[in-house]
């Protein structure tokens, strides 16, 4: 059975398949990269790594006044990045009959996948291969 | 020579008869006959003894004359001209008799010069009594009228006296209302002190409780700002404990996490994991209400610090005016003790007072009577002062009676006339 970790990011529910978490770290401070694009929200040192943290509210166009001190670490496999989100929210099964496809009206806008749909709560499912793909082209 | 008139008689005599024998001696001589000698000698006698008699009646009947004369003078009053006879070279008793008349009407003059110039006195001094007689009437009329005044001044007086004497009995009364007053005065004062002293007694008393109450508020107060410390300390604790619970659960998130990564063998841990999850979310929630729990304590703790310390305030103002309602007190109680002091004075003085004004009772008392005294022996002055004026009019008729007389004795001896060397 898939887990998904919930997060907010501003007011939205978004959700991350475990699969693609590393795992979630406490970062109170953040060192400042050099030259770095905006939108990170400076560097972490994860497991004497240095790991570049992007704000994925205001990457995404959130509105967003708070932030959680826990950030959320992908794989390395995957993309060294940390994802500095709203709150971090919980561990959910994934029950994959009840995901519903997301409309993509406008390309490359808010990187969601398919919307879960949780016991009424609507959990937008982060792309995260696009959102990897975009900061890549960026 | 004087010689008396008999002495002149008989002298003519003897020169007759000598003339006679000197004759008849002569005659024969004188050859004249016979016959004719004896006739001739008798007629020669007879003509010495003629001629002798003429001469001497003649010088005789003058003197006679001028004294007769003088003594009608004399009678009508002439004592302006001396008598003067003849001279004569043997004056006789008619010549004494002259000059005793001369003294008579020196002795008249002198009488008549003296008693016109007494006359003249005396009716001067007869106007002047007069003149003065009646100066002493007015005089008396003015006494007269000024012991009226002095009589009418006297009752006056009396009645002033009588109203004096009924004031100062009246005076008197009044005094010792006011004695009696100032008695009622000490004893109110003595009643206020007591009082006064007991309110002074209780205020001090609860100053003192008040004090106590104020130690045990203060220290009430120290015991909740310490329990505030010990509830903050909790708190601290709590925020451990929260600290813990994040902790707990972000290892149990990532132990779900590598859980999952385990696959099937990691089924177990992830269940776990979620339990331990739960735990650390209750203990987070449990430690969320602390915290408020805690907050609401502390909120209630300032508000009740704030209420002491508003508390303490008022009960230091009510110290404070407890303080003023003991000065107060004791104010009252030493303006009690003037109040005593001073209505004891007065009633001692109003004491001193009505014995002063028994006195000046006593004093207007003989005050009265030497005005009645007064009054009597002003009554006698009029009664003499009239009587002096009666007599001063008598006075007054007697000096012009005698102003009469004295015109009448000038008349009496203006018939005498004394000639121009007297007057």
């Amino acid at each position: 059975m898939d887990l998904t970790l919930t997060f907010r990011l501003g007011e939205e529910l978004y959700g991350l398949e475990v699969a693609d978490v590393q795992e979630i770290v406490e970062a109170p401070d953040f060192d400042y990269i050099p030259l770095a694009p905006a939108g990170y929200l400076g560097a972490i040192n994860f497991h004497g790594t240095i790991l570049p943290v992007l704000d994925l509210a205001g990457y995404l166009g959130l509105e967003s006044s708070q932030r959680d001190r826990r950030v959320i670490v992908l794989p390395a496999a995957t993309c060294p990045l940390g994802l500095g989100v709203t709150a971090v929210g919980r561990i959910l099964p994934l029950e994959r009959e009840k995901l519903l496809p997301y409309l993509q009206n406008r390309e490359g806008e808010a990187y969601i996948r398919e919307v879960f749909n949780h016991q009424g709560d609507m959990i937008n499912m982060l792309d995260l291969a696009r959102l990897l793909a975009s900061l890549e082209t960026h | 020579m004087r010689v008396e008139i008999s002495y002149k008689f008989i002298l003519g005599f003897i020169i007759v008869v000598g003339s006679i024998v000197l004759l008849n001696q002569l005659v024969p001589h004188l050859g004249i006959p016979e016959a004719w000698q004896q006739l001739v000698s008798i007629g020669c006698a007879i003509l010495v003894g003629l001629l002798l008699g003429w001469a001497f009646s003649k010088a005789f009947t003058a003197n006679i004359r001028h004294l007769s004369e003088a003594a009608e003078r004399l009678s009508l009053g002439d004592l302006s001209k001396a008598i003067r006879l003849r001279g004569s070279a043997f004056p006789d008793e008619t010549s004494d008799l002259a000059s005793s008349l001369n003294r008579v009407v020196e002795s008249l003059r002198d009488l008549v010069g003296t008693i016109r110039t007494s006359a003249n006195k005396v009716a001067e001094a007869a106007q002047g009594l007069s003149a003065t007689s009646q100066e002493m009437t007015a005089s008396s009329h003015e006494v007269s009228s000024t012991v009226e005044q002095i009589s009418r001044g006297a009752e006056t007086q009396a009645e002033m006296v009588e109203r004096s004497s009924r004031l100062i009995r009246e005076m008197a009364v009044s005094v010792e209302l006011i004695a009696g007053a100032a008695k009622k005065v000490v004893a109110a004062a003595n009643e206020t002190a007591r009082t006064a002293q007991g309110g002074g007694e209780t205020a001090r008393v609860t100053t003192e409780k008040l004090r106590h109450i104020l130690v045990e508020v203060e220290n009430n107060g120290r015991q909740i700002v310490s329990f505030g410390l010990q509830v903050q300390k909790i708190g601290k604790i709590v925020d451990v404990i929260t600290g813990v619970a994040q902790k707990t659960n972000l290892l149990a998130l990532n132990a779900t996490i590598e859980a999952a990564r385990a696959g099937e063998y990691g089924r177990g841990f992830a269940v776990v994991a979620e339990e331990i999850r739960k735990l650390a979310d209750s203990t987070s929630e449990s430690a969320g209400e602390i915290t408020s729990l805690i907050e609401a304590i502390r909120e209630q703790g300032g508000e009740v610090q704030v209420s002491m310390k508003q508390t303490m305030v008022e009960m230091d103002a009510g110290r404070t005016a407890l303080d003023s309602t003991v000065t107060a007190f004791d104010q009252i109680i030493e303006t009690a003790a003037n109040t005593q002091t001073k209505a004891t004075s007065i009633a001692e003085l109003s004491q001193k007072q009505t014995q002063g004004a028994g006195k000046m009772v006593e004093a207007i008392d003989e005050i009265s009577k030497v005005v009645a005294d007064n009054a009597v022996a002003t009554e006698e002055v009029s009664a003499a002062t009239q009587q002096q004026t009666a007599s001063m009019e008598e006075m007054a008729h007697s000096a012009q009676d005698l102003s009469a007389l004295a015109d009448q004795l000038l008349d009496a001896v203006r018939r005498f006339q004394l000639g121009s060397e007297r007057g």
